[in-house]
């Protein structure tokens, strides 16, 4: 979803270390580092990292650099090969089938269990050397005055690969912006131990 | 404080604070202030849904309509069900802000931000509808701030009791 667009769902973070001005400069360099690479004309299942905000096929920032006034802009890409489990199945029986005929010369006709998972790697790596990856994108953006991240996604496990991803790339933890975590920075320290141990209040009896 | 009890304090806080919103904008004429911005309106509308019980026996009524007046959901408050999730509308100078607001993560899902203009003419900045979009995300996100900064303001203070008796009276109207 992007960010420019009418409507969206958006997570909200804040980065838990201060971003040095060392680090500020060195973010474009991470972010190529730790770019997306394309899986197309490979068998790997799934691949993800960083692309350019304004056009999520540019791992290079050509189309235009990641920062834009006090914002450091990028999105996550996530490609993954989705091979439907009846089409597996069907090629598994395929393989079996195929290796009870050649069996057959030699006159055996149990198949190992070892032999089994071989050739179930075998068929799940010519199927996806056959099914392209399907891309899912994600635009973030990083206010770098507040030091906040916005990322254009309320999918759990999508929130779970960015805030890995954010730490492998840039070494800086991110904290959800949770009811909890954000009114401990709106609220005194002196009143943190309220929140700790606030009940859910009474709205309908005394 | 480790993240399963954070898990459940931000239950705890965000339910709260989206039954208190429900009731405080009504109260306050859907009107509230910014300290050096002003006023903006605050109307919760369209979709509410409140949940109740733990565990297994959670309950969940969702109530949606574009007139609706919610009666189902405060037959639930009454019952002791609280607000889970809210579609809050934000006006300010004529410009609106729609988004359904989560209260266990405050995640904003559909978040509608007043329109930019995305054409740009000869000798414009590249990034400025980036730019104007992102002012406009975060003004939304500062009336959020606000809004729960003055619901934990009186939470976290002794008027509480006073404010739950308040809300009471107006359950009781409906």
């Amino acid at each position: 979803m992007g960010i420019l667009a009418t409507s969206g769902s958006f997570t909200r973070y804040a980065v838990m270390e201060d971003l040095t001005g060392q680090l500020a400069s060195e973010l474009p360099e991470r972010l190529a580092k730790f770019s997306f690479r394309d899986i197309d004309q490979t068998t790997d299942e799934r691949s993800y990292g960083w692309v350019c905000l304004e056009d999520w096929l540019d791992s290079f920032w050509r189309t235009a650099p990641p920062e834009k006034a006090h914002y450091m802009t990028f999105s996550l890409r996530l490609d993954t090969r989705r091979i439907p489990p009846a089409v597996i199945k069907k090629h598994f029986l395929l393989a079996i089938k195929a290796e009870k005929e050649a069996m057959k010369e030699t006159g055996k006709s149990f198949i190992s269990k070892d032999r089994k998972e071989e050739l179930k790697d075998q068929v799940m790596l010519k199927l996806r050397a056959r099914f392209l990856p399907i891309p899912a994108v994600f635009d973030a953006v990083w206010n770098l005055r507040s030091n906040q991240v916005l990322l254009a996604t309320t999918n759990s496990k999508i929130k779970t690969m960015f805030e890995e991803y954010f730490l492998l790339s840039f070494g800086l933890n991110l904290e959800q912006l949770t009811p909890y975590f954000m009114a401990r920075r709106i609220v005194d320290q002196s009143r943190h131990a309220m929140l700790d141990d606030l009940e859910p209040s009474p709205f309908a009896a005394p | 404080m480790d993240l399963i009890k954070a898990a459940m304090q931000d239950v705890v806080l965000g339910q709260d604070f989206l039954t208190w919103l429900w009731f405080r904008s009504e109260k306050n004429g859907w009107l509230f202030s910014m300290p050096g911005s002003g006023e903006f309106n605050v109307f919760l509308e369209q979709r509410i849904s409140v949940r109740g019980g733990s565990g297994d026996n959670v309950e969940k009524a969702v109530v949606t309509g574009p007139h609706a007046e919610f009666t189902e959901a405060k037959l639930g408050l009454r019952n002791g069900k609280l607000v889970d999730k809210a579609l809050v509308r934000i006006e300010r100078d004529g410009a609106t802000w729609m988004v359904l607001l989560a209260s266990d993560d405050f995640s904003l899902s559909g978040l509608k931000t007043p329109k930019i203009e995305t054409k740009l003419e000869e000798g414009d900045d590249p990034d400025a509808p980036f730019l104007e979009k992102m002012m406009l995300l975060e003004q939304c996100m500062e009336f959020v701030d606000e809004l729960y900064r003055q619901f934990l303001e009186v939470r976290l203070s002794t008027n509480w009791l006073d404010e739950l008796r308040v809300f009471r009276a107006w359950l009781a109207e409906q």
